[in-house]
């Protein structure tokens, strides 16, 4: 019984990991504006400070080209993105965070990097590996709440 | 010590339980297949598709993705997960799976190819890589069909689909894609050629960044100038390489007042509008990673310049077309780095 058990726990832990996956990803049925805002208020929830959003429609539209809902959020917190850079300057392109908002047919997907594939890049630190695991937690949680949004 | 075990036993629960397809579909498939398989970046699974697609080539579909075709493959679901969604698929349609031989159909590769080109290669291209940028349903940007033709010379596919199957779909077309049905244009004999033939198909080489910068997380190179020097030099490089530059932003800027914000940090925005226009094509999620930037710190007396390596970046999307891209943003960026560090 102890032996099935921890081979359970173990499992369960192990599971629900995509060991490989390199992107984060959802759906929402409820419409991308609606999402977008949802997801501003979400984050400072998480702790998190929204540092400015990208209209990548509007860019395109510019330059004639017609594109959907597109948009990317960015965000952190600063004193992680202070303590990082000071020690890894190299992390910058990564930082602050973001999350992509694009329409798909009324619905909207989100996408964002799993920062947790970074962490091959820095074998030695281990303070950076738990926070890339931490950030995915958050990141994870976040568009699940998003994927949860009905249909407006 | 007795509710040590319950507890544990609780926590097992999901695990002893009839996996439920319904959430596993909509937690692993339902981003790229839509919530009811209309399609989406992934191709739709209507119930007239699926009515030609076996229960074993779809759970080998999810074992095997499709490498560099944006669908990833899903190892760590167990066998009852993997059963579960393709139950849960199927019941969309109502109807049984169709079954097909396993059996290899013996028609002759040399016959196969000219049919091949005649008939297929407008739509599946010359290697069967799939015509025109992207995947799955065409959305909100113009492409080359409503419905992009799948890359026939994918491992993934090759391994999931059995040469019957296959047969099968050359037959029927797929009305709600406009693949034309074979039936009428082709014998029998003819489709037995083009299904040996589609057999010697070769996914394409996979091209990898250079080799000095593989295993980095970003490209950094040390200035020679001054901080504001090295800004300027990095715009001028970049508008010499055709790209629009969007006004700087401090790399902390939205995250901290404008008196505390580090002004020796600067991203440096750069976006080519057609290019980008047609990446999003090839990949609606690279929003993940843009937007072009290369930044300039000032840090412990160095001036460095930094940008993400994109090579690198690209090959997160599992996409063969986005990486060869990233490829060529590798030699550009680099190229801009080197120019102002000169
Ligand atoms: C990240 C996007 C993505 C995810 C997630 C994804 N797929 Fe796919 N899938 C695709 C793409 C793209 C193709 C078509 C590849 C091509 O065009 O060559 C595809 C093809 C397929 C096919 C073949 C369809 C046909 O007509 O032969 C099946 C079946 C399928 N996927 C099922 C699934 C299931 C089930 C899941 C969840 C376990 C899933 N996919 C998750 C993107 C995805
Ligand atoms: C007018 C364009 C067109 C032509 C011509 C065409 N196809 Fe297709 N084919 C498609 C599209 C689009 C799909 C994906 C459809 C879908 O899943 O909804 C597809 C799917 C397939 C599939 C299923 C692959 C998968 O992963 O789902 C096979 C096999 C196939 N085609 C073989 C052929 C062969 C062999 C020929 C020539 C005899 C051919 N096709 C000609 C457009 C075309």
């Amino acid at each position: 019984m102890r032996l099935f058990a921890s081979l359970c726990l173990m499992l369960s832990l192990v599971l629900p990991v995509g060991a490989d996956q390199t992107l984060v990803m959802v759906r929402s049925e409820a419409p991308a504006q609606y999402v977008m805002d949802v997801l501003k208020e979400t984050l400072p929830e998480y702790g998190y400070t929204v540092a400015h959003t990208q209209r990548c429609d509007g860019g395109m539209a510019e330059f004639h080209y017609k594109s959907d809902f597109y948009r990317v959020v960015f965000f952190g917190k600063l004193e992680e993105v202070r303590t990082i850079l000071a020690r890894h300057p190299e992390m910058s392109p990564y930082l602050p965070l973001k999350i992509t908002v694009v329409a798909e047919n009324g619905e909207t997907i989100l996408a964002s990097m799993d920062p947790r594939s970074l962490g091959g890049f820095f074998p030695e630190d281990a303070e950076l590996q738990l926070q890339f695991l931490r950030w995915y937690n958050d990141i994870e949680a976040i568009l699940d709440e998003m994927r949860r949004l009905k249909k407006k | 010590m007795k509710h040590f075990n319950w507890l544990l036993l609780l926590f097992c629960m999901p695990l002893l339980a009839a996996p439920d397809g319904k959430a596993l579909y909509e937690n692993n498939c339902s981003s790229c297949h839509h919530s009811q398989g209309k399609g989406g970046i992934g191709l739709p699974l209507t119930p007239e598709i699926l009515s030609q697609l076996s229960d074993a080539y779809i759970a080998k579909t999810i074992r095997h993705g499709r490498p560099g075709r944006i669908m990833p493959s899903f190892e760590q679901l167990s066998l009852a997960q993997v059963n579960a969604i393709v139950r849960y698929v199927r019941s969309w349609t109502g109807k049984p799976a169709p079954v097909f031989q396993a059996a290899k159909i013996k028609g002759d590769a040399a016959k196969g190819k000219p049919l091949y080109e005649k008939h297929c290669v407008r739509c599946h291209g010359k290697d069967g890589s799939g015509e025109g940028p992207g995947t799955g349903v065409t959305m909100s940007r113009e492409r080359t069909f409503m419905v992009m033709p799948a890359a026939l010379n994918n491992s993934g596919f090759q391994k999931s689909a059995s040469d019957a199957m296959i047969r099968d779909i050359v037959a029927s077309g797929r009305k709600s894609s406009d693949m034309p049905s074979f039936k009428s244009k082709l014998s029998d004999e003819d489709i037995a050629h083009v299904v040996t033939y589609l057999r010697t198909l070769k996914p394409p080489v996979i091209k990898q960044g250079m080799e000095e910068w593989r295993g980095k997380p970003a490209y950094i190179m040390e200035s020679p100038y001054d901080f504001e020097t090295t800004v300027e030099n990095v715009k001028q490089a970049l508008t010499g390489a055709n790209f629009r530059i969007f006004p700087q932003r401090y790399l902390e800027q939205g995250l901290v007042d404008e008196f505390s914000v580090n002004t020796r940090q600067v991203s440096i925005r750069f976006c080519n509008f057609k290019e980008l226009y047609h990446l999003l094509n090839i990949d609606p999620r690279l929003g993940t990673v843009l937007p072009c930037r290369i930044n300039v710190m000032a840090q412990n007396g160095k001036v460095l310049v930094i940008s993400a390596n994109v090579a690198h970046l690209a090959t997160l999307f599992n996409n063969q077309e986005l990486s060869e891209v990233g490829v060529l943003m590798e030699e550009i960026i680099l190229t801009v780095m080197e120019e102002a560090t000169l």
